[in-house]
């Protein structure tokens, strides 16, 4: 498909939501349906042009492809530069199809305000596929604040009781991380800069800067202080234990929607930001930084698994189970393993799906009971026999069962850890125990036994699932079952930027520890 | 005076004859506000012709003691901005008060002579007749609601302090003259040059003027400990009147700053710019905590503005440093700065139409409800002081910091202060976005009318805040080459 390449195909798929955006605006503000069908309609329309994107693309080539550069600020050498390689484009496609999805399962919840919800919604969109898409470090960090202001209102307009002290929360934990990450940006393109010149041709692309960090340009003390300003961003919104404390707030208080989105994706512009800036950039830095990152995300797995495990709250528990989940991808990423890190990026994407569709899930029940209170739940399973099968399916998924795709992530997770740090991965596999234990109690309590007398009190509320919930939770799983019987189509895309960013890493060699007095 | 000073000054004349046409137009047409902004606008629209003509090359009057270059014609047309963008939102706020528009006007554009004038000095005398006539006019305008008495305790604390720092930095003046034996600031460079390279011993007198001098200004930009008359005078003033006071008489420091320090002291940079980064950490850390604390909007933005202060004191002092980016930062936030900050005290001014209303947080509550467009405008507005891109205040904090960070040293211990300041003002700023979007208002009010002016002069300062954070190198050339002309 040679005429592809001829398209903008990445700036339409990026800024085909915020035209979206911009035609909500003008509509009259009586109209909620409207709204909602423009705002469906675009993000459908971008999910398709992905789809294309994603169907014209080579899959052995590991450099960007569909890529387009324009110069933007040429007095510091900033270009509007993007393009996709295989980790980008999956996630990409992870983006628009939950967008859509999540769009889709707003239209019964959110009643208020529509307009400005779905407007929100699609600035989101354009944020998430921008920090995939961006080639260039300034550009990256433009999209990378974009995604705060929408999700701060969503979760601040449309959230629960308790939403303005979660959304509040959100945003100065993200603003600090980032901000810091700005500072070690500007001081990164200013060593490069420095270092060819005083010119500023190339000081924020990212490939440029990769090739000049081959060359041990970015190693020493700066390299391991720069590489703390990324990590504490990434880390923040990854999140990783300790920075993981506004994650159960934010996902409680936010709306199903934001929920999903916040799980599906927002935790993953860490997990890539990791990969695909921290690694390149600083393969010293990262191998001294790697033990502790993975003394982190091991205490993350374990420590997500218990909190979850005590949860009387479903959501809170979903939540819990997502900081334990996306433990496993940091581990998997700085074990510097193959396996382990093609392990942490279908882990990224399994758990985009899973956790999106337990959103989903828990949404569905509360918008009959108002409550999410585990203890007052029960026998669900007699009552709405639909909708218990669809829990009953993605709870599995979430513990690992072989034949859906979250085995294959946390497996090979484990295999490159295996091979890397075999204490490691018997942590963390002992962990999977855990995992089976929270999720399958939560299901006995939540699914079986007689059905309790909240939800007898609830009568003919307590409705099995409507199409349109069905609708929002087909897709998913069919997707958790595809890349559980065929992980190959994930990993077939993704194995050049895999190799491209280990090659990076296994070219260097720590940072004597001495440097850091 | 010859012919050619007089086609140098032209702007400055020009200046000094529209704020007499405008009270003429006012004897004429008395008690009339639209003649008056005919008036106005267009005499600041050939202010800014003359402006851009006389600028184009780098030109000497009266002996060297008035110089026009890049620098004074980027400044001269932002005072002209500031003034133009004053006008827009002010007439409304004036009006339901009974306050006169015209004699307004007339004072603002008196104040921009005087900062004009300044911009323009190339001799101490006449740095330090622009800076009166600039704030002289300023102590009238905070105290323009006689009636109220918060104005006039206002307009008093800010007159008292102000005569009193402008004589501290008269004294400064002197000890130089009397030093250096003249008042010519290529000449008191030249001494300094002198002095940095030890050929002249540095006296005792001549660091007592560098602090009378350095204290002189810091009064003058409200820089932390030197800050104490800002927030009285500003929550006291007219919101209009504060919103000008927060932008116009602020970046006129700054001018004389520039003027004195970066070109008359320039090479003394050694000793007097520790002293600014001191200022700038003070500055806004300390004006970023106060702000936290505040319910008043109006005295939030007050603090807010000492925060920014700082910030732009943070690029001042990477110059100071060698770095020429840090001049460049500074001029560049110097605009935004502008754009945003007269934009979100024009929504604050526009919501106080009705008289009574204070600028208390609770009166913000659920506003988007009632005033969608004035709640959108003003988080734009909030959002661009924070630094969220893609706004003009993002790339100058950007600039601000890649300045400092490529001194390095000291100045990257500032840039990380810088953003960690960042950080807790995201709190303040959108906390007032969380009243407006995410609380219900205390009761029912009805829809406010606004004039028309006043929606174009948000649409201006939309535009500018949305473009130049969007396509920074429109502005990022200018600045270039402003800079470049110390």
């Amino acid at each position: 498909m040679t005429w592809l390449n001829d398209l903008p195909i990445v700036t339409l798929v990026t800024f085909l939501p915020a035209l979206g955006a911009l035609v909500i605006a003008f509509t009259p503000t009586g109209r909620p349906n409207m709204a909602r069908y423009l705002a469906l309609g675009f993000a459908l329309a971008a999910w398709v042009v992905s789809l294309v994107m994603l169907a014209g693309f080579v899959a052995g080539d590991p450099a960007f492809q569909f890529t387009e550069s324009l110069a933007w600020i040429p007095t510091f050498g900033i270009n509007y530069a993007v393009g996709v390689d295989g980790l980008s484009i999956v996630l990409v496609v992870l983006t628009t199809t939950l967008t859509w999805i999540s769009i889709l399962a707003s239209f019964g919840p959110i009643q208020n305000r529509v307009k400005e919800y779905m407007i929100s919604f699609l600035v989101l969109e354009v944020g998430m596929i921008g920090v995939f898409v961006a080639m260039d470090l300034f550009l990256f960090y433009i999209f990378w604040e974009l995604v705060l202001v929408p999700m701060y209102l969503i979760i601040g307009i449309w959230g629960g009781k308790n939403r303005i002290y979660a959304t509040i929360k959100f945003v100065l934990y993200t603003l600090v991380g980032s901000l810091l990450m700005l500072v070690a940006i500007l001081a990164t393109a200013y060593t490069y800069q420095s270092g060819h010149g005083g010119s500023w041709a190339g000081a924020f692309d990212v490939q440029a800067l990769a090739d000049y960090a081959a060359t041990g340009a970015f190693g020493g003390t700066f390299g391991l202080i720069a590489f703390g300003a990324f990590f504490l961003a990434f880390a923040i919104k990854v999140p990783m234990f300790p920075f993981h404390t506004w994650l159960p707030d934010a996902h409680v208080e936010a709306p199903t929607a934001g929920s999903v989105i916040l799980a599906g994706v927002l935790l993953k512009l860490g997990g890539y930001g990791f990969i695909r800036f921290a690694l390149p950039l600083f393969p010293e830095a990262a191998h001294s930084w790697a033990p502790l990152i993975i003394v982190l995300s091991l205490i993350a797995i374990i420590y997500g698994a218990i909190v979850a495990l005590v949860q009387p709250d479903l959501k809170k528990l979903v939540a819990y189970s997502s900081v334990s989940h996306m433990g496993f991808v940091t581990l998997g990423i700085f074990v510097f393993q193959q396996q382990g890190m093609q392990g942490a990026i279908l882990q990224m994407v399994n758990h985009g799906l899973i956790t999106g569709a337990l959103f989903l899930l828990v949404g569905v029940i509360y918008e009959r009971t108002h409550d999410r209170t585990i203890a007052k739940m029960g026998g669900l399973g007699g009552a709405v026999p639909v909708y218990a099968a669809a829990f009953g399916f993605f709870v599995f998924a979430s513990v690992g069962l072989p034949g859906l795709s979250g085995f294959v992530g946390e497996f090979l997770t484990l295999v490159g850890t295996f091979a890397a740090n075999p204490a490691a991965a018997a942590v963390a596999t002992f962990v999977m125990i855990l995992a089976a234990g929270y999720l399958l109690w939560m299901l006995q309590r939540v699914l079986f036994g007689e059905l309790s007398d909240f939800l007898k009190g609830l009568g003919g509320h307590l409705t099995d699932m409507r199409p349109i919930e069905a609708l929002t939770l087909v897709p998913l799983g069919v997707l958790v079952v595809v890349f559980g019987l065929w992980p190959g189509l994930i990993l077939d895309l993704i194995g050049g930027s895999v190799d491209s960013a280990l090659a990076a890493v296994s070219q260097a060699a720590p940072v004597a520890l001495g440097l850091w007095r | 005076m010859t012919f050619q000073d007089a086609t140098v000054l032209a702007p400055f004349i020009a200046a000094i004859l529209v704020a007499l046409a405008i009270l003429t137009v006012d004897f004429i047409f008395p008690g009339r506000k639209v003649p008056a902004l005919i008036a106005t606008f267009m005499g600041l629209a050939l202010i800014a012709v003359l402006v851009l003509i006389t600028g184009q090359s780098t030109f000497e009057a009266f002996g060297g003691a008035y110089d026009v270059d890049p620098l004074t014609t980027f400044l001269d047309l932002l005072f002209v901005s500031i003034v133009a963008l004053t006008m827009a939102f002010a007439p409304d706020y004036l009006e339901e008060r009974g306050l006169p528009v015209p004699e307004f006007a007339a004072l603002l554009v008196f104040a921009m002579s005087g900062a004009m004038l300044l911009a323009a000095s190339g001799d101490l005398l006449v740095l330090f007749l622009g800076l009166e006539l600039m704030v002289l006019p300023g102590y009238v305008l905070a105290g323009y609601h006689k009636t109220d008495g918060y104005s006039t305790e206002g307009a008093i604390k800010y007159f008292l302090l102000g005569s009193f720092s402008s004589a501290i930095f008269l004294f400064g003046l002197a000890f130089v003259w009397g030093i250096t034996g003249t008042t010519n600031i290529a000449e008191v460079a030249a001494y300094m040059g002198q002095v940095a390279a030890g050929a002249i011993p540095m006296s005792p007198g001549l660091g007592l003027a560098l602090a009378f001098m350095t204290t002189g200004v810091a009064f003058k930009i409200a820089a932390v400990p030197f800050h104490y008359w800002t927030p009285d005078a500003y929550q006291g003033s007219p919101t209009p009147v504060t919103g000008y006071l927060s932008v116009g008489p602020k970046i006129g420091a700054f001018a004389l700053i520039i003027r004195l320090f970066a070109q008359g002291l320039a090479d003394l940079a050694i000793d007097w710019n520790i002293v600014f980064m001191v200022l700038a950490a003070l500055t806004m850390t300390l004006g970023n905590l106060v702000a936290l604390q505040q319910d008043n909007v109006k005295r939030m933005l007050a603090y807010s503005s000492i925060a920014h202060t700082g910030y732009m004191l943070v690029g001042f002092a990477a110059y100071g440093a060698g770095n020429i980016a840090g001049m460049e930062a500074l001029l560049f936030y110097g605009a935004a700065y502008t754009f945003m900050n007269l934009g979100a005290f024009a929504v604050v001014a526009a919501l106080q139409r009705r008289t009574g209303v204070t600028s208390n947080l609770s009166t913000f509550a659920g506003l988007v409800r009632r005033e969608p467009a004035m709640a959108w405008l003003l988080t734009l507005f909030l959002l661009s002081l924070t630094g969220i891109p893609p706004t003009v205040g993002f790339f100058g904090k950007f600039l601000v910091i890649s300045a400092a960070v490529e001194v390095g040293g000291p100045l990257t211990a500032l840039a990380i202060l810088t953003v960690l300041n960042a950080a807790i003002a995201a709190f303040y700023y959108l906390r007032v976005v969380v009243y407006m979007f995410m609380r219900d208002p205390a009761g029912e009010l009805p829809r406010l009318r606004h004039g028309r002016l006043l929606w174009a002069g948000l649409a201006v300062s939309t535009f500018l805040t949305i473009i130049l954070g969007v396509f920074p190198n429109l502005l990022l050339e200018i600045v270039g080459v402003a800079a470049a002309a110390i």
